[in-house]
């Protein structure tokens, strides 16, 4: 098969995955709330489309004020990262389907893998920022700020974690990281349960989600960064963040759960690869949500002090141990 | 001076972890708690003689309704809801309104003018839903507050079992 065909097709079924997933991310958001409130929710599984479709024609404003060009702008650089970042991901192996061979499930496969989903994926903030800015609210500079400040902070934290993973694999390539851990006890998870935890925490704040979604937090800063949004830009402000959150979901799963690997049937096939892939992802999925419906929102003292003082030495306290006996063994 | 005790905080308490998996069990279990929503419109809301719906009047066993418009729901309300006028009747009571309107757009609900009537003629049902496509067809005339008494029968044996807890008001 042409080999431009093939990935023209994985790419359109990917990134159909990606959004029909955040399209029912929306949904299952508002579910499980209503289920941990003793609420029914919204009923259908066609609400995602009902919101898409309200959301299209609704009135679109600018403030007054509002830098238009940036203000315009914002809300697609808040979503392109997040989508860029899911081309790297391994879903699952070799893929064939009615006899045709189209290559390992995932867009590309670069050498920098974990390089590039961190580079993409830190440009998100920009949306974040010049939306706050270019909206002329005091409201959505105070909520860009924060999360500008947020971002950076965990980042730092979030990219040490992930160097101990790269130290104990040897490898930047996403899909070398999934092959080092093909059987159930070699996964990262269990080299790296520090790592681990400190990398889910950070992807909450990465993803502006509860307990750290200071950029939008509501009763103090009205919504954060897209209080002056409204309409199809508002949504993709939404996207940007239910892609984020599936992109670092799948992240997570590849750098410390094997990937599409199936604990305890090795070479399995691709579809059993893609299923268990889909499986402990959307465990993570339902983790963010999960999480959202519990906790309070820290203080954002407490939240800076996390990241700098607590999370900032126990990564590099990690990175030096992994270091030392990847360097000794 | 007030001095709070804080209470002093264990290792796991401060290292947040233990406490939040804590929680999220708890919310985990609640999903599968027995829900509490009502299906308000298919599923009807929970009623009984307690419930304080629109004001109607009730249709005595003969046919006839019990008011003899003496105008003492009238001057209760307090949201001026009621309008009445009289006339002169052939019926012993020897008076009867000749127009009892209720405006259940004013109407507050809050059951005055079934304290006030000395007739037992007006009463709380449990009807609440009001709706319309006019301001007008909102403002009830008798015809659309009759019911008999057999369909208030719960309310007015409550009503009649709360009054014989004073048997002597200071006004008969």
């Amino acid at each position: 098969m042409n080999p431009l065909l093939a990935l023209l097709i994985k790419a359109s079924a990917i990134y159909g995955g990606l959004l029909g997933t955040a399209a029912l991310m929306t949904l299952a958001e508002r579910k499980i709330s209503a289920w941990m409130q003793y609420r029914v929710g919204p009923g259908g599984i066609l609400q995602p489309l009902a919101d898409g479709v309200k959301f299209i024609f609704k009135e679109e404003l600018v403030p007054d004020g509002a830098n238009r060009w940036i203000f315009r702008l914002a809300p697609l650089m808040a979503a392109m990262p997040a989508m860029m970042t899911v081309a790297v991901i391994p879903f699952a192996g070799d893929v064939s389907l009615f006899g045709v061979d189209f290559g390992p499930l995932s867009i590309t496969d670069l050498d920098i893998g974990v390089l590039y989903v961190l580079a993409i994926g830190g440009l998100g903030v920009y949306g974040i920022i010049l939306g706050g800015w270019a909206s002329n609210s005091k409201y959505s500079l105070l909520g860009g700020l924060r999360a500008s400040a947020q971002m950076v902070s965990y980042e730092l934290s979030m990219i040490l974690t992930i160097l101990a993973v790269i130290a104990v694999t040897g490898a930047l390539d996403l899909r070398a990281i999934v092959a080092a851990q093909d059987s159930l006890f070699g996964w990262n998870i269990w080299t790296q349960p520090l790592a681990f935890v400190l990398f889910v925490i950070a992807t909450f704040a990465e993803t502006n989600r509860h307990p750290f979604d200071f950029a939008e937090c509501e009763p103090e800063l009205v919504g954060g960064f897209h209080t002056e949004y409204s309409s199809m830009k508002f949504a993709l402000f939404f996207l940007g963040e239910y892609c984020a959150m599936i992109v670092m979901a799948c992240l997570t799963v590849t750098l410390f759960l094997g990937g599409p690997a199936v604990p305890f049937i090795p070479d399995a096939p691709w579809f059993l690869g893609l299923a268990a892939f889909a499986v402990k992802a959307g465990f993570f999925l339902f983790l963010f949500i999960w999480v959202r419906w519990t906790l309070p929102r820290f203080r954002f003292d407490q939240l800076m002090g996390l990241g700098w003082k607590v999370f900032l030495p126990l990564a590099l306290a990690n990175l030096l141990v992994t270091g030392a006996m990847v360097s000794l063994f | 001076m007030v001095v709070v005790k804080r209470k002093e905080l264990t290792l796991a308490e401060r290292l947040y972890l233990p406490e939040i998996l804590r929680g999220l069990s708890i919310t985990f279990r609640k999903m599968f708690a027995p829900r509490v929503t009502r299906q308000y419109p298919e599923e009807p809301l929970p009623k009984n003689e307690v419930t304080r719906g629109q004001p109607r009047l009730v249709v005595k066993d003969d046919g006839n309704i019990a008011c003899v418009s003496c105008g003492l729901c009238e001057a209760a309300c307090p949201a001026y809801a009621i309008t009445i006028d009289g006339q002169e009747t052939e019926r012993f009571i020897e008076r009867e309104p000749q127009r009892f309107d209720i405006d259940m757009l004013r109407c507050i609900l809050c059951g005055f003018c079934e304290e006030a009537c000395p007739k037992d003629a007006i009463f709380m049902s449990d009807e609440l839903e009001l709706a319309d496509y006019t301001r007008k067809g909102l403002i009830y005339d008798i015809e659309k507050l009759k019911r008999p008494a057999s369909a208030l029968k719960r309310r007015i044996d409550y009503v009649h079992k709360i009054n014989r807890r004073w048997p002597t008001s200071s006004s008969t």
